[in-house]
């Protein structure tokens, strides 16, 4: 029965979620805030603010991206680009600080940059939504197909691909081998 | 004749280094790998894309297949969702029972990781005793809720329905059965000098290259960081009762199986707790007739920790009664893609196998 | 073994043979995952039913097709299935294959199963249970016994039509065609 080493746990720094919303609504300007409860901090920016917000974020020890997601407003005809942001540290234990960063993209000529050079985790995501959204990410040149093997004329996940008619189209018009002869 | 001595294999998806279908390129030369090219999407279905076309409660059935070998963390996680959009309160009791429901989960899903694993560097045994072992669980699972495998047994605002008659003896019966095996598997398997040998310094993995590449659970565990989410945001019970989280230093492929056996055990432990505390009350707060309720406008992002790491959800709603944007953030995403791609590079081609199975990575949850 | 049988292993050894040696190659496709360990381990043990696990499609003679089926699994199921050698047999399995089951409106699966690679039977559930897979085993028997369990048969004739289908979903296929697609309708 092997022995359990001694647990490493480093304290982070008691940050409130007040404190952070004055530094950033302070340093940055144009972009909206809003803290919801238990700690949810959402910002709302441009899409060329996004490295620098994302970049002063991890030097203040937000250093775990969830998630990159896409969602498509399709009556306003935007795409809104979601990056989800934790912290590794150990804080306060009820205090955990979630930031939530949006921003809008035209759903026209859908670019963005790429956040890769400073998460690197960020690649896959950003591939992810570039073969199912459509998204182009400028600096991350590894944009190569990941799930799907066929081309697609609307990339799938859009709102304006419908997938019932698409499988009614495709694979409903294949006949059984039986009624091949007549 | 020119001396090509790159190769490239194509390491397919019938192989017993992954649970479910994956393929990987490799470019070999000699015996050790240059480079890898992870190749996912055999499994890929569009959840996130059918879920948009059923309601909220007609999404339950569809959403606990994403994974599995653990089908109730992502019931729980979506029902965490549903509820925080809608602003539901769950009742004392259902969150028990919702903790020992997905700790019996975990126990489960570990014995099943403890077959692919010793299946796949050859110790039979003690895989053959791990699969009747999850057997019995899977048996008080079918009593409980009607389904072996699938159990559409959590809604939003608690849970189906209430533990039958004796159902708290026939848990305690079931896991006395497997926690007194635990020393035959610790002498096959884990004390085993053979799996030492195989495992140990294999898929090796540091603290900061673990931060950087977005590892959670069992990789991060074992490079010596204590991260869980029961600890850190608890939800369900998990605030109530008293639990260790087994941590090792090393970061290899040994430190991480040595951390499934201490978690199972653990869970155990915990689920002893747990029944012995529970409250009585009701297990449902009943949520409006399903075929029309809508659910008011917003967004939400919930994690819990399911058997292989952090799992996470964001959800957007609409006003509808469909959910318009549901992401799920599977703990494999990050283990099976960029660290897979990163351990690979350098290690000799009998290790494939051995480092994937490791990293406790399931297939489907990377392609959903 | 029952008397009954005695006459049948002097007369048709070679089925009895295939019957009750049926060597599965282990291909778990989606779901599926979940329910052949069990199957193949110490509880419900399928080895007193002669059915293994085989690492490789050469050796095996049936294909157990456990769950949905993507666009890139099917290509690697066509593969497989064609290095099989003859006879073999295909069981589908829970009601993915049969026709989308849960997946129906997915854009990435494959519906109607039976339209790419012939299909002798189906187990429905959703997972089957085990017991459910060691009943489909024997109902597989009875229909070798007959005779009906004649679905490689069925593919060298018809090899034209499934191509025709293979090659609608997957487009261009690589490679070549396994029997010669001209000439099938007229070798008989």
């Amino acid at each position: 029965m092997a022995t359990f080493v001694p647990i490493k746990r480093k304290r982070g720094s008691k940050m409130s979620a007040n404190k952070l919303q004055e530094e950033i609504g302070s340093l940055f300007k144009n972009i909206t805030l809003k803290i919801a409860k238990n700690n949810r901090i959402f910002i709302l920016a441009q899409k060329e603010q996004i490295l620098d917000i994302l970049s002063f974020l991890k030097n203040k020890g937000f250093d775990h991206l969830e998630l990159i997601s896409c969602v498509d407003w399709i009556k306003k005809n935007q795409f809104e680009i979601v990056y989800i942001l934790t912290s590794y540290l150990l804080e306060d234990e009820k205090s955990r600080i979630h930031l939530i960063l949006k921003t809008r993209v035209s759903r026209e000529n859908p670019e963005i940059m790429s956040a890769l050079p400073i998460f690197e985790n960020a690649e896959f995501y950003e591939r992810e939504i570039y073969e199912l959204f459509g998204v182009n990410f400028d600096g991350n040149n590894r944009l190569i197909p990941l799930f799907l093997d066929r081309e697609y004329k609307i990339p799938p996940f859009r709102k304006d691909f419908d997938t019932r008619e698409y499988v009614k189209n495709l694979y409903d018009s294949i006949l059984p081998v039986e009624d091949k002869n007549k | 004749m020119i001396e090509e001595r790159e190769l490239e294999l194509f390491y397919g998806p019938q192989h017993l280094g992954m649970v479910g279908n994956f393929s990987i390129t490799l470019k070999v030369e000699g015996d050790t790998i240059v480079e890898a090219i992870a190749n996912p999407g055999y499994l890929h279905r569009g959840f996130e894309k059918l879920m948009e076309y059923r309601n909220w409660i007609q999404n339950f059935p569809l959403v606990c297949r994403i994974n599995v070998i653990e089908p109730d963390s992502i019931e729980m996680i979506y029902a965490m969702g549903v509820e925080k959009l809608a602003g539901i309160e769950v009742p004392e009791r259902a969150n028990y029972i919702r903790s020992i429901y997905l700790e019996l989960a975990r126990v489960g899903s570990h014995l099943f990781g403890a077959w692919a694993y010793a299946n796949m560097l050859g110790f039979d045994t003690a895989a053959q005793w791990a699969m009747y072992h999850r057997d019995l669980i899977l048996d008080l699972f079918e009593e409980l809720t009607g389904g072996r495998v699938y159990h559409i047994y959590i809604n939003p605002g608690g849970v189906r329905r209430d533990f039958p008659k004796g159902f708290k003896d026939k848990i305690v019966k079931t896991l006395h059965a497997i926690g007194g095996c635990i020393p035959d598997y610790d002498a096959t398997f884990f004390n085993n000098a053979l799996f030492y040998k195989r495992a140990n310094g294999i898929g090796k993995i540091n603290l900061e290259t673990a931060k950087k590449l977005g590892a959670v659970g069992q990789v991060l565990r074992a490079t010596g960081m204590e991260y869980d989410i029961r600890k850190v945001e608890p939800y369900a019970a998990y605030d109530k009762v008293d639990f260790n989280v087994p941590t090792r230093e090393d970061g290899d492929a040994y430190s991480r199986i040595w951390i499934v056996r201490d978690e199972m055990i653990e869970s155990v432990h915990m689920i002893f707790k747990l029944l012995d505390m529970m409250p009585e009350g009701d297990v449902w707060n009943r949520t409006p007739n399903p075929l029309k309720w809508r659910i008011p406008e917003g967004e939400a992002y919930v994690r819990v920790e399911s058997s292989r790491g952090e799992l996470g959800l964001y959800l957007v709603s609409n006003g509808e009664d469909k959910p318009y944007r549901v992401h799920f953030r599977t703990p494999s995403y990050t283990h099976g893609l960029p660290i897979l791609e990163k351990l690979l590079k350098g290690a000799n081609i009998s290790d494939v196998g051995n480092i994937m199975i490791s990293l406790y990575v399931i297939a489907p949850e990377i392609d959903r | 073994m029952d008397r009954n049988q005695i006459k049948k292993w002097f007369k048709f050894p070679a089925q009895m043979g295939h019957k009750y040696s049926l060597w599965v190659t282990y291909f778990c496709t989606g779901c599926g995952i979940i329910e052949i360990p069990p199957t193949i381990t110490a509880r419900w043990d399928a080895e007193r039913f002669g059915v293994i696990p085989v690492a490789t499609p050469r050796h095996a003679n049936l294909f157990l097709i456990t769950g949905y089926v993507s666009v890139k699994t099917l290509k690697a199921i066509i593969k497989s299935y064609e290095m099989m050698p003859d006879p073999k047999y295909v069981v589908g399995f829970g009601s993915c294959p049969i026709n989308g089951g849960m997946y129906w409106d997915s854009y990435n699966t494959i519906k109607h199963l039976d339209r790419y690679i012939p299909v002798d039977g189906w187990i429905a559930g959703c997972m089957p249970r085990p017991e459910a897979i060691i009943i489909g085993v024997t109902h597989l028997w009875t229909l070798i016994d007959k005779g009906m369990a004649s679905g490689y048969k069925k593919y060298r004739e018809k090899y034209k039509y499934y191509r025709e289908n293979q090659e609608k979903v997957l487009g261009k296929l690589e490679w070549q065609p396994l029997f010669p697609l001209k000439e099938s309708e007229e070798v008989k």
